[in-house]
């Protein structure tokens, strides 16, 4: 179901994605690369631990794929490769926080996104998987998008 | 076996949930997003072996309202019946002055916007449904057909919302000192929060915050009418309760409208309909 093939964007979409890209170039969020590639529903985000937090000197990657009527729909945002060893992020890179699913609003940007994300990890205190890592995870092998989970978010603190 | 003998294949309570949304939205996707002008005697109808404060309610709400419009249950009905019931007015009564008068509120409301920092091209496209709208009626392209169609469109009428979203999430920030104790006092959250959490994303439920503040920004009185089971002083006399949204009440730079409410809105606890006097 989840793995035909993503609808191109919608016009809205694309404008949109122009004009977030082009701010991005000027004024890109702390501790955050975006190479900018041909590919603008699918960005690859390089992120940066922050000073003094758990992950300094530390780097990961997201991959933002945006839905044909973004902004009106949030994006899906993963982790690639080795995902940061949070209480809030699954091994298979899906993150529980609640503005990419029942909080997303079209006033939030990639930029945004990014700022929260590493709000919460930099407000993390241990590094660990989540509690329910390996039954979630079991369950999304084949290959479903955390966009599906019916989440259930854990506090607001870390 | 772990599963209770007794309870069979009962689905879990997560489970009656999910499927009790997943229903909601399929029944609210049958409707559209405004509806036909319907005469009020529909609305009777639709209690007539129910509730008898209802009933008796809708009869008296009959003295002075003749029609109503549906709206579609999607937690955006506030906003969108507030974009109907007001452009629809400003057609009828070809009223280019407050046409006028709204879009100097629209640039107040964006220049309140980029004050709270958000980035221009994050609603640019938002505020720019509206306002095209505003100028099909001051230029008279805007025929009240052509009003419905947009209406029903999914792209305008959501960036529609989505800009009255912006606007009250904008006007509550601004003024959080005023919003604020009405704010902890219901919800229990900050500012911020609710404005995260309860008026920025799509589908969430309008309730006197957001429109007071949708009110305020634009300068426009709204009418809520209340149609619930409550019954007053014991039955005999059965009043409709309405509130006025009176713009600038609360705010000493705009001046006080003393005209007739140009939206009126039916409330039945959790949703609007569009409300039209006789």
């Amino acid at each position: 179901m989840s793995s035909s093939s993503p609808k191109g964007l919608s016009r809205i979409a694309a404008n949109r994605l122009h004009k977030e890209l082009k701010e991005w170039q000027m004024n890109p969020p702390a501790g955050f690369k975006h190479k900018v590639s041909d590919n603008l529903q699918r960005w690859i985000v390089e992120v940066n631990g922050a000073p003094n937090t758990l992950y300094e000197n530390e780097t990961y990657y997201l991959q933002v794929d945006f839905p044909e009527n973004y902004p009106m729909e949030a994006p899906q945002v993963i982790f690639t490769h080795n995902p940061p060893l949070h209480p809030h992020i699954y091994s298979n890179g899906h993150i529980c926080l609640d503005i990419l699913y029942d909080s997303w609003s079209p006033a939030m940007t990639v930029s945004s996104i990014c700022i929260s994300i590493l709000s919460m990890l930099s407000s993390s205190t241990e590094k660990a998987r989540p509690v329910d890592n390996d039954r979630y995870v079991r369950n999304c092998r084949n290959g479903k998008s955390p966009k599906e989970t019916r989440w259930w978010f854990h506090d607001d603190k870390v | 076996m772990d599963t209770m003998p007794d309870l069979g294949d009962r689905p879990r309570d997560d489970e009656i949930m999910a499927q009790h949304y997943a229903i909601r939205a399929e029944e609210a996707e049958k409707m559209s997003f405004i509806g036909d002008k319907e005469p009020l005697s529909s609305l009777a109808a639709e209690y007539e072996s129910g509730n008898a404060i209802f009933k008796k309610k809708i009869e008296k709400l009959g003295e002075t309202y003749g029609a109503l419009r549906r709206t579609r249950g999607d937690g955006n009905c506030f906003f969108r019946a507030f974009m109907f019931s007001y452009l629809e007015n400003l057609l009828e009564t070809r009223n280019e002055a407050e046409a006028g008068r709204v879009k100097d509120s629209v640039d107040k409301c964006k220049q309140s916007l980029l004050d709270l920092g958000h980035s221009e091209f994050t609603f640019e496209d938002f505020l720019a449904s509206f306002t095209d709208q505003l100028d099909g009626v001051q230029d008279g392209s805007l025929s009240a057909d052509q009003l419905v169609e947009n209406s029903r469109d999914q792209s305008i009428s959501d960036s529609v919302v989505m800009f009255f979203r912006f606007i009250t999430s904008g006007e509550i920030r601004k003024r959080a000192d005023f919003f604020e104790p009405f704010i902890v006092g219901t919800s229990g959250l900050s500012v911020q929060q609710f404005c995260r959490s309860s008026v920025e994303p799509m589908g969430e439920e309008s309730d006197h915050v957001h429109i007071t503040a949708l009110s305020d920004a634009l300068g426009v009185l709204i009418r809520i009418v209340y149609l619930d089971s409550s019954n007053g002083d014991g039955g005999n006399n059965l009043d409709v309760n309405f509130h006025d949204f009176i713009p600038g009440q609360c705010v000493q730079e705009q001046p006080i409208l003393k005209s007739k409410p140009s939206v009126v809105l039916l409330y039945r606890p959790g949703h609007y309909d569009i409300l039209y006097e006789k």
